[in-house]
């Protein structure tokens, strides 16, 4: 009796969808920049319910007229001029026009060492690309799982 | 005339006056899902119950001041009376800063001191010229030293000669505790248990499990294996803030190879996270972040360096930050230092034995020194001549 064989989850990536580089450096970038975030989750605050009339809603005025006595506050003067974030802040800065060294050129400078590689599933080392998204694998099993949960999409 | 002393990390801040001890408070406020309407500043952390999901909110952005109402909001309750009770019109404050700082950013904070709470005087510096300070204090013989200071949000080399900073030979890698607690909270979430929103958890995980190995292919054969052969696999227990408050690890004893424990608590199985997470600070590519790791850093920062000054500078590592907390950090970079520099030249890398709180004792002996009062600038001297005798008399 012929026992069928499982098709190779190799071979069969032939077919598939490839991401062009660009694309590629899209998706790891926004891979750091979640590295970068304080909270995964939304501020427990913003998910209570909305305050019913006994609450104190803030005072949003629709008239010119209390918006001008607002502004003299100190508290006000204060928001205005230092909420910025880091990306405003950094802009503001100017750092093309200075002198070196500044933030920007303390920057470690790229590695001469090669990369290393690691599955991205298991985290072990790995010699295998995804010839779909580019990253790591190690087997065939983790390959598997890197296309139903990673390659294509992001699930988690 | 009192002094206090502000170390203002990105995560924690390390205060006290200079006359005592200093605590390590966290420089940020909380909300926790429990309590949703209170937001916590600072150490009222204790008072949170059940810190599950806890939610930062934090006054840095990539290790720069940015968010100046909620750091108003932890100032105000480190000065205030809960805590250290400043008399502002009696007290000097020595505040940190991060290499490079804003320009803009520095005139917020001058405005601040002296406007706001209206010290008598300040003295804004680096952290790491504090802690070269208390480095030469103590090894007065020493010309040279270079820090590494790895914290929250980056890690920085930063030569000092002769107490001057060697500004051109700073290096800053973009990879602090945060992104290594964020990289471990990652692969967790992804290989075994949903914990994304539990920062403070995991956090709490990378300081008690993570460590830099001393030769990493092999610790990574060594995680592959099965059975009691994997000695780098650990189980790690979860708390649940009702019976067990704090997570802590599995004694070896009790570890069922399985991973199914009848006492029903939630489990980690760790291994290669355990030394792949500290390994992104010695090769950021590692994630695809295209940066040197801290030894090619610190060799590419000597080597801009006068050549005379070099063998000082490889002799006197100083570790600061809480990431060179990780076991075998010190070990590590000696090792791969060793086979970078020239033979010739010794290597020597050391580990304070209180590496959070070094630049704050470095604050305290400057804050006792003779010619502490030349160094200031005073309320009067800020309203007098505003931002410009600041920029004069602070070297950030």
């Amino acid at each position: 009796m012929v026992v069928e064989k499982k098709n190779s989850a190799r071979v069969e990536a032939g077919q598939r969808r490839v991401l062009d580089d660009a694309t590629r450096q899209r998706r790891l970038s926004r891979q750091l920049e979640a590295l970068e975030k304080d909270n995964f989750q939304d501020d427990p605050l913003s998910s209570l319910p909305a305050p019913g009339p006994t609450a104190r809603l803030p005072a949003f005025s629709e008239t010119e007229e209390p918006e001008k006595k607002k502004r003299k506050t100190r508290g006000d003067h204060f928001k205005l001029r230092f909420r910025k974030n880091f990306t405003a802040l950094l802009e503001e800065e100017n750092l093309a026009d200075k002198p070196e060294p500044n933030y920007l050129s303390a920057l470690a400078p790229p590695s001469s060492l090669p990369p290393r590689h690691f599955c991205c599933v298991c985290g072990f080392p790995s010699n295998y690309t995804c010839t779909t998204c580019g990253g790591r694998y190690c087997c065939v099993k983790c390959l598997i799982t890197h296309r139903e949960t990673r390659c294509l999409k992001w699930t988690l | 005339m009192a002094t206090l002393v502000l170390d203002n990390g990105a995560y924690t801040a390390k205060i006290g006056y200079s006359s005592d001890q200093v605590s390590v408070i966290p420089n940020c406020q909380f909300r926790s899902k429990t309590s949703r309407m209170k937001t916590f500043t600072a150490n009222q952390l204790d008072e949170i119950k059940d810190p599950s999901a806890l939610f930062y909110i934090l006054p840095f952005q990539k290790g720069y001041l940015v968010n100046w109402d909620v750091q108003r909001k932890v100032w105000d309750h480190l000065f205030g009376k809960e805590m250290f009770k400043v008399d502002f019109a009696e007290s000097s404050i020595v505040i940190s800063e991060p290499y490079f700082n804003f320009t803009s950013i520095q005139e917020s904070m001058n405005e601040i001191l002296f406007e706001e709470y209206r010290f008598q005087s300040a003295l804004r510096i680096n952290a790491g010229s504090l802690s070269a300070r208390g480095y030469f204090r103590s090894e007065p013989y020493q010309l040279c030293c270079l820090l590494v200071d790895s914290g929250f949000s980056f890690t920085h080399i930063a030569p000092y000669c002769r107490g001057s900073r060697m500004k051109d030979g700073i290096r800053r890698i973009n990879v602090g505790g945060k992104l290594l607690t964020n990289h471990l909270k990652e692969i967790i979430s992804y290989r075994q248990l949903h914990v994304m929103d539990e920062t403070h958890v995991i956090n709490q995980v990378k300081e008690d499990v993570c460590f830099v190995s001393q030769d990493f292919y092999k610790d990574m054969a060594v995680a592959q294996l099965k059975g009691h052969d994997n000695t780098v696999m650990r189980d790690y227990v979860l708390p649940d803030f009702s019976a067990i408050k704090k997570g802590f690890c599995k004694p070896a004893d009790q570890v069922v190879l399985s991973g199914k424990y009848k006492t029903g608590e939630q489990i980690l199985r760790l291994a290669n996270e355990r030394f792949a997470v500290p390994e992104m600070l010695f090769h950021p590519s590692d994630i695809g972040i295209q940066e040197m790791g801290i030894p090619e850093a610190i060799v590419d920062s000597v080597q801009s360096l006068s050549e005379d000054m070099q063998p000082h500078m490889y002799g006197n590592i100083i570790l600061t930050g809480g990431n060179v907390l990780f076991p075998g950090f010190r070990e590590r970079l000696e090792a791969e230092l060793r086979s970078l520099v020239p033979a010739h030249i010794p290597v020597k890398v050391t580990l304070p034995n209180n590496p959070i709180t070094y630049a704050w004792e470095g604050g305290k002996l400057l804050a006792n020194d003779p010619d502490y009062e030349e160094m200031v600038v005073t309320r009067d001297d800020y309203e007098e001549n505003g931002h410009f005798v600041c920029e004069e008399k602070f070297d950030i």
